[in-house]
């Protein structure tokens, strides 16, 4: 359900009751209409289950950052006490000594997957340093949960705003979506 | 969220989520109380003794310090491994308690892990100062250069304790970081002066509290969390190998990962306690941090500490059934040598005093709680002193005996560098959220929350 055209209407239920909200959302999703988003001050848990989000993938990336930390660790070690440039004796021991590369390749793992995912996180969440959001309500980030449905031509506003009454909203409104 | 019928409530005082937010924005919302600059003014002072004694080291030498032939690390050491161990706390209680579901942590978490930063900062700082030639601290990182290239050793401990400290450090920032995040962007909202307004905007980065990016975020704290519990306890492990695979007595043991972890825990604990026992009532979070966050923190003071305990002993226990005379002296001496008195603060602070945690009133007493803290950070300095002088300075060869006094500069460095700290947390404490709002409010009994 991408929206083609930039701006367009949104309705609005305002709550402040997460189980209210997870009753109306999983009602809205049910009726067919179209879910933009549900803004929350704190995480909801089964929200993603109601409006159907999709587990994050970004455990794959985190694993795969592992891998790369790992095997940056095992290049940079091997190439740099076993290759052409000065390969240091020191007390005799072996140059290519599987045991003692462990516990840096095991911080550069850690490194890069929390680097690696965080920076992902921020890249698909689309946040930025001083990025203006655009919000719904002011107290979203507060004490009020936003449910936003995206308004099409055909969509039945009465429907959605009856919804939302029966399931405690304190207040319905429209908007213009302006993203 | 499932309310149990019989376990107490983990915020008292029946808070809805507009009294979360005020509550805990309240000290950075108004002005800065007379507390406030009371407590940031000494702590700036004593900070600029920190900065006096190590311009000072660093300017003339580690000369200025006691150290001899003999006793080549003392105070520097013993401060920095002092120093990493309080940070520990706060990876244990935001990352092991998240995974363990101790949801008790949420009140305490944010506090805990601006100490783990500070604290890291802080044990940096002593890492530089005792090189003695701290312009090429640059040299244990692996860079290409004009010696051959000439790489480090990767076999060293000291090696691995720099990709440790360093990776424990800013994985550690940003895990803060991360869950700073919703928060700020609810102090922005509710921001009333256009440079509050900026500052949040600009650290919030455009967080609206969309479902979809909290699913993506709690996964990402899940998954930080996962790798973060490995890494504290690697992070001290790799410190202790810094003493473990040397061939000192006393230092030789395979015992010292465990203990050290252990002790990291439990002297971080310490300092957690110390902070919050009075932050909880200068900031009037009380109904927050409840008397059952005392109770639970006191606990695990009380164990890690019978665990650090029970590896003083073992490791007198296998020095004498080692059978190996360098190794069985050096306990020996421990406990009854020129440094006896050292030893002796350790085991009492550590091993006994915890104990009296067992009893319902310790542990629901904030004054004596307070004192027991304050005596858990100094056993904890005091074990790492005993590990490093007295295990250094009677060596193999008794014409090299020697003893280590102190002197001013380092005593200087030490007092300063809790200066170095507070500073940090009195900043912390006026600028951020001190408790994670919107974990709590997630947390808050269903009936009382929306009033």
């Amino acid at each position: 359900m991408s929206m083609k055209n930039n701006n367009h209407k949104l309705i609005l239920g305002i709550y402040d009751d997460p189980d209210k909200v997870l009753a109306a959302t999983r009602k809205v999703r049910k009726a067919g209409f179209d879910i933009k988003d549900v803004y929350t001050p704190f995480p909801i848990h089964g929200i993603d289950k109601a409006m159907g989000i999709q587990r994050s993938r970004l455990g794959i990336a985190a694993f795969m950052f592992a891998m790369t930390g790992l095997l940056t660790a095992v290049v940079m070690m091997v190439y740099m006490s076993w290759g052409d440039d000065w390969a240091i004796n020191i007390g005799g021991k072996p140059n290519l000594h599987i045991p003692t590369y462990i516990p840096v390749t095991f911080e550069l793992s850690i490194l890069f997957t929390a680097f690696g995912m965080v920076a992902t996180f921020f890249i698909v969440s689309k946040m930025a340093h001083g990025k203006n959001p655009t919000l719904m309500d002011i107290r979203q980030t507060d004490d009020r949960i936003v449910i936003a449905v995206n308004l099409h031509s055909d969509s039945d506003n009465k429907a959605i705003s009856d919804i939302f009454v029966n399931h405690g909203a304190l207040e319905v409104r429209e908007r213009e979506s302006s993203i | 969220m499932y309310e149990s019928p019989i376990r107490e409530v983990l915020v008292e005082g029946g808070k809805t989520y507009t009294d979360v937010s005020n509550d805990i924005c309240r000290p950075l919302e108004n002005k800065a109380t007379k507390g406030w600059w009371i407590g940031f003014i000494v702590s700036a002072l004593v900070l600029a003794l920190w900065i006096g004694a190590t311009t000072y080291t660093l300017m003339t030498g580690i000369g200025t310090w006691g150290l001899n032939k003999t006793v080549g690390w003392a105070f520097d050491i013993t401060n920095f491994v002092f120093w990493v161990g309080i940070g520990h706390a706060g990876t244990l209680i935001s990352a092991i308690l998240l995974l363990f579901r101790q949801k008790w942590r949420m009140s305490i978490n944010r506090s805990a892990e601006a100490m783990t930063i500070f604290a890291v900062i802080c044990a940096a700082s002593f890492i530089v100062s005792h090189m003695g030639r701290p312009w090429v601290a640059y040299w244990p990182i692996p860079l290409p250069n004009a010696f051959g290239s000439l790489w480090v050793n990767f076999n060293s401990p000291l090696v691995w304790d720099v990709f440790a400290i360093s990776t424990y450090f800013s994985v550690s920032l940003v895990f803060w970081y991360l869950g700073l995040i919703p928060d700020i962007a609810t102090i922005r909202d509710r921001a009333n002066t256009r440079m509050r307004k900026f500052m949040y905007n600009f650290f919030a980065m455009g967080w609206d509290g969309s479902a979809r990016t909290w699913n993506r975020y709690e996964l990402v704290s899940l998954i930080l969390a996962g790798i973060s519990t490995p890494l504290v306890l690697s992070v001290h492990s790799i410190v202790s190998m810094d003493f473990a695979t040397s061939v000192i007595p006393g230092w030789h043991t395979t015992i010292f990962p465990p203990y050290f972890v252990a002790g990291a825990i439990f002297s971080g604990f310490g300092m957690v306690l110390t902070l919050l026992v009075i932050g909880r009532v200068v900031l009037k979070q009380e109904e927050y941090i409840t008397m059952g966050h005392l109770d639970a923190m006191c606990k695990v003071v009380m164990l890690t500490g019978s665990m650090v305990g029970l590896a003083y002993i073992t490791e007198f226990f296998i020095a004498a059934y080692s059978g190996v005379e360098y190794e069985q002296y050096a306990f020996i001496n421990r406990a009854t040598g020129p440094y006896a008195w050292a030893y002796w603060i350790m085991m009492s602070c550590n091993l006994i005093a915890p104990q009296v945690f067992w009893t319902k009133w310790a542990r629901s007493t904030p004054w004596f709680i307070f004192v027991l803290s304050i005596i858990v950070n100094i056993g904890m300095w005091f074990e790492r002193f005993v590990i490093i002088v007295t295990s250094l300075h009677r060596d193999y060869i008794t014409s090299s005996w020697a003893m280590y006094t102190p002197t001013w500069v380092e005593f200087s460095i030490l007092i300063g560098s809790f200066g170095l700290f507070f500073t940090l947390y009195f900043l912390f404490v006026r600028y951020l959220p001190t408790i994670n709002m919107s974990e709590i409010k997630a947390i808050l009994p269903k009936k009382q929350a929306q009033h």
